[in-house]
């Protein structure tokens, strides 16, 4: 343990410096943010799913209301006796770019938008609700070590190893039509948001305790300790702003995870009521209705979706840590 | 309640699905002359009396269970004809012939005495097990004792507790009651071994049909293993069992002691019967297709794939039938949840329906069903045809009228109402949304309300206090009668008194005094041309509350094998008959 005499003259040159803090000395006018910046920028494959990621979450945005209304039947376009989409490729035609779906005959496209912007608020939202638990307990864990570190440890891992699945398959077969104030899909969102955030946030406190851990015996620390600042300070003034880095890549990287699980239980049915369209109720359609034998380019498109978001997220993920963090890989 | 395990069945084998193996040539052994489509629903096709072969079943699930006396599935009853005799059974013929039900193990159709309390059997003297031992009435008599136990057979229908008159304290089943050489039931009686008794609590004219259940086919007490009997029931029939590996493979082979003159219903072609269990449901229709497998048990149609590819050839196509399966897929209208309590609301909602939408979400014309304008399906006797809410003539809805009558209900600008389905059963969502997308333009707006299949009756739709809290207004629901006739189908869904705090299947709480008279009437006349009149009249006063929207009369696309002769669909099953397969 360092003791906090034993520092060396203060005001260095920090090569660990955090993002934006250690102001006075600018080198160069380039910050830390900047130099990243410039490294993210030569990464071409991190930037195009940057573009990518950017244009979905502009879509969830803005995308519902360009298309047109995705619970409208259009019975015409379907054969009855094959409950199929005339024409090929699922009924690919100007007015529906990616076909129809198979018995109801509503638009792909609308469907799968609408489901983009279902499936991106659940998984932003449930990535801060981890984010913002995970950080806490983590920095709680790592700066306070002892009984408390033990206790929030033992947590995480209790949470690690719960049976998620099924616990999320039946809180969501419990829960009324209507809870706390909320009912329909408002309350399968909230619902979705709560199982899947609350039993993500270890993760990251594990990555936040480490970090943690190892920064609180830095000299910039001991110096706040010194001059008499109490623990919340030296917490979210001191420690935090040098956690930005970690908790920036693991959230990017925790949102594809995310979308995935909400996929999967809307695959199992505990997700989106219909007719709400999600990517995950889409592929469930296409595989418990059997879509996929007389159609398959119904289940390929949300299939899709939900492949090139996770994608994109990914690659902007790890091209971000290679720019905050240079040394982690290469 | 009904044969609501039916719908199970049909819904697990639809609900199947993973990649299909096998190869998928197709075409079978396309060279014989195909009789045509649909030749099977109205006429036998290949009839032959070769003898040889082994008959091969599949099926993509398992069975309730083999014991005559513990199933409730349709083509479970239709298999139990291959090593069963129950007193009555459905005369083995296509078309409505093979709705008639007529004595099997006994020798004529039951006697009632006693102003219709006492029905009376006598048997055949001549039957025997297939270890030669005749058949007496009392192995009749204990066949029926131990459907009274539910907790060691709790899946087949409950009717004999219900109807025989009740004795004090309650008959409990032979399992338990061990007293009288296992005879301790009193409300059946058997005076000599060839006569047997049954006394009712009350007069129940349709009791022919409920000895037509495979619950009356005789069981030898020394013989009953309780709930592994279904592991060898001592057949009475033409096979027997030779072997069963639980809910993988079963084996059957001719039973020796079968004589033909005995039951001229069955027959005894093949030289061995098996019937593998848990296929895969796209596999059975691959091994159909190419003349791998014979019949797919089930009975309840291939599959889309499969589908597509019959449909769209002419000579596969000539190799299949559509029966009408005596399902019928409706919504209950709840005559309790204001405002559907108000007549004109329902009957807005009768008149907005998109029928053809409907159809194509439980599978189109083929696969799915007919458009239904009635509640009893065609296949029910006495039923008639009419068309209150033009569901034919214009199937695609009638905004105009809708809004009339919500004009007339007082609620010109439409109301919101919830509707329950099944969530676990992909038509029932598709129809539930697909009423819903109908119904908003007449700005009727549903909430859509998804709930497991397996607790459905008795935990949500079947809870009429749940319903209300709710504001459960409409409720899917599918439906087939035990037995073929207007008392069997309407009773449980539209009797008033059949209104139950939990398990409900009454589900649209209907209490009309036309409709509860009539079903008395029913049940109290003998005369069949009587009382299979009020049929279509309990129909026309249903639709005329409008508690109950049509949607389909259910119907199953089913591929003939060629290799099979004797093969017509027996209209009470929808399905072919087993009973009487043979191969080329």
């Amino acid at each position: 343990m360092a003791a906090p005499l034993d520092v060396s003259p203060s005001g260095e040159l920090a090569p660990e410096a955090p993002l934006a803090g250690v102001s006075g000395r600018v080198i160069e006018g380039r910050s830390l943010g900047q130099i990243a910046w410039m490294r993210l920028r030569r990464d071409k494959v991190a930037m195009a799913g940057g573009v990518v990621v950017v244009f979905l979450i502009l879509v969830a945005v803005f995308g519902p209301l360009l298309v047109q209304n995705p619970d409208i039947y259009h019975a015409n376009l379907i054969n009855p006796t094959f409950s199929r989409p005339n024409g090929p490729f699922g009924g690919i035609s100007l007015a529906h770019p990616l076909g129809v779906e198979p018995v109801t005959g509503r638009d792909v496209l609308s469907r799968v938008v609408h489901g983009a912007q279902v499936s991106l608020l659940i998984a932003f939202l449930s990535t801060a609700l981890a984010v913002g638990i995970g950080v806490v307990m983590g920095i709680i864990a790592g700066y306070f070590g002892g009984w408390v570190d033990s206790v929030i440890a033992r947590t995480m891992d209790v949470f690690l190893a719960f049976p998620l699945l099924v616990f999320a398959i039946a809180l969501v077969g419990v829960i009324p039509s209507s809870a706390f104030g909320l009912a329909g899909n408002a309350l399968r969102i909230a619902l979705l948001v709560f199982v899947i955030g609350f039993f993500a946030w270890p993760y990251m406190g594990r990555i936040i305790r480490g970090q943690t851990l190892s920064l609180r015996e830095r000299e910039f620390v001991d110096a706040a300790r010194s001059i008499g600042a109490r623990g919340p300070y030296i917490l979210f003034r001191e420690l935090l702003p040098n956690l930005v880095a970690p908790i920036l890549v693991y959230s990017t990287l925790l949102i594809p995870t995310n979308i995935l699980f909400e996929a999967s239980l809307s695959y199992l049915g505990v997700g989106i009521i219909p007719p709400q369209p999600s990517w995950g109720g889409m592929l469930s359609d296409a595989v418990t209705n059997g879509y996929w034998s007389i159609d398959p380019m119904y289940m390929i498109i949300p299939g899709l979706a939900i492949f090139i978001t996770v994608m994109a997220f990914n690659l902007f993920g790890d091209g971000l840590r290679d720019a905050l963090d240079p040394r982690s890989s290469r | 309640m009904g044969l609501a395990a039916l719908g199970a069945a049909a819904a697990l084998a639809l609900a199947a699905c993973g990649g299909s193996s096998g190869s998928s040539s197709g075409g079978g052994s396309g060279s014989s002359s195909s009789a045509g489509f649909n030749a099977a629903v109205t006429s036998v096709v290949n009839p032959s009396t070769h003898k040889g072969g082994t008959l091969t079943f599949g099926d993509s699930s398992t069975p309730d269970s083999m014991d005559p006396g513990n199933t409730y599935y349709a083509f479970m009853w239709n298999l139990t004809r291959l090593y069963t005799m129950p007193l009555m059974t459905y005369k083995s013929c296509p078309g409505q012939c093979g709705l008639q039900v007529v004595p099997d193990l006994a020798t004529g159709p039951g006697v009632v005495g006693d102003n219709g309390l006492t029905w009376t059997y006598h048997i055949q003297p001549d039957v025997k097990f297939e270890d030669g031992t005749t058949v007496t009435s009392s192995d009749v008599k204990y066949a029926v004792e131990r459907t009274f136990d539910r907790t060691v057979l709790p899946l087949g229908p409950s009717y004999f507790p219900l109807l025989l008159a009740p004795q004090t304290p309650a008959y409990p089943g032979p399992f338990k009651d061990r007293s009288k050489n296992l005879m301790g039931l009193q409300a059946v009686q058997t005076p000599n071994p060839t006569t047997i008794v049954f006394h009712l609590a009350k007069p129940f004219a349709d009791f022919n049909y409920v000895v037509a259940i495979p619950q009356t086919a005789p069981v030898p007490p020394a013989k009953d293993t309780g709930a592994n009997y279904q592991l060898h029931p001592v057949s009475t029939g033409p096979y027997k069992f030779q072997s069963y590996q639980l809910n993988k493979l079963t084996t059957l082979v001719p039973n020796t002691y079968w004589k033909a003159s005995t039951d001229p219903n069955a027959s005894q072609l093949a030289s061995k019967i098996t019937i593998t269990w848990n296929m895969n449901a796209n596999d059975i229709d691959n091994r159909l297709l190419a003349g791998d497998l014979d019949v797919d048990a089930a009975g309840t149609g291939v599959q889309a794939a499969a589908r597509a590819k019959i449909l769209s050839s002419a000579s596969l196509k000539a190799s299949s039938d559509d029966p009408i399966s005596g399902f019928l897929w409706f919504m209950y209208l709840n005559t309790k949840v204001a405002p559907m309590n108000n007549l004109h609301c329902r009957m807005a909602v009768e008149y907005a329906a998109n029928k053809t939408n409907l159809q194509t979400a439980y599978g189109g014309p083929v696969a799915g069903g007919q458009i239904a304008s009635t509640v009893a399906p065609p296949n029910v006797v006495g039923q008639k045809n009419f068309d209150l809410y033009e569901s034919t003539t214009k199937p695609g809805g009638d905004l105009a009228k809708a809004k009339a009558e919500l004009k007339l209900c007082g609620q010109p600008n439409g109301f919101s109402t919830g509707i329950a389905y099944r969530s676990d059963r992909p038509k029932e969502v598709q129809a539930a949304q697909a009423l819903q997308a109908a119904l908003a333009p007449a700005g009727i707006k549903l909430s859509l309300h998804g709930y497991p299949s397996g607790t459905y009756y008795s935990n949500f739709a079947g809870v009429p206090n749940y319903v209300h809290a709710h504001n459960l207004g409409i409720e899917t629901g599918g439906w087939a009668p035990d037995w073929p006739d207007g008392y069997g189908f309407f009773d449980f869904i539209t009797a008033g008194d059949t209104i139950s705090p939990a398990g409900n299947t009454n589900i649209e709480e209907l209490n009309d005094p036309v409709v509860n008279n009539l079903l008395s009437k029913m049940a109290s006349t003998t005369d069949a041309a009587t009382r299979n009149s009020y049929t279509a009249q309990i129909d026309m006063q249903v639709m005329k509350d409008a508690a109950i929207l049509p949607e389909v009369y259910a119907k199953s696309l089913l591929y003939r094998s060629p290799n099979l002769t004797n093969v017509y669909v027996q209209p009470y099953y929808g399905m072919y008959n087993y009973a009487v397969l043979g191969l080329k």
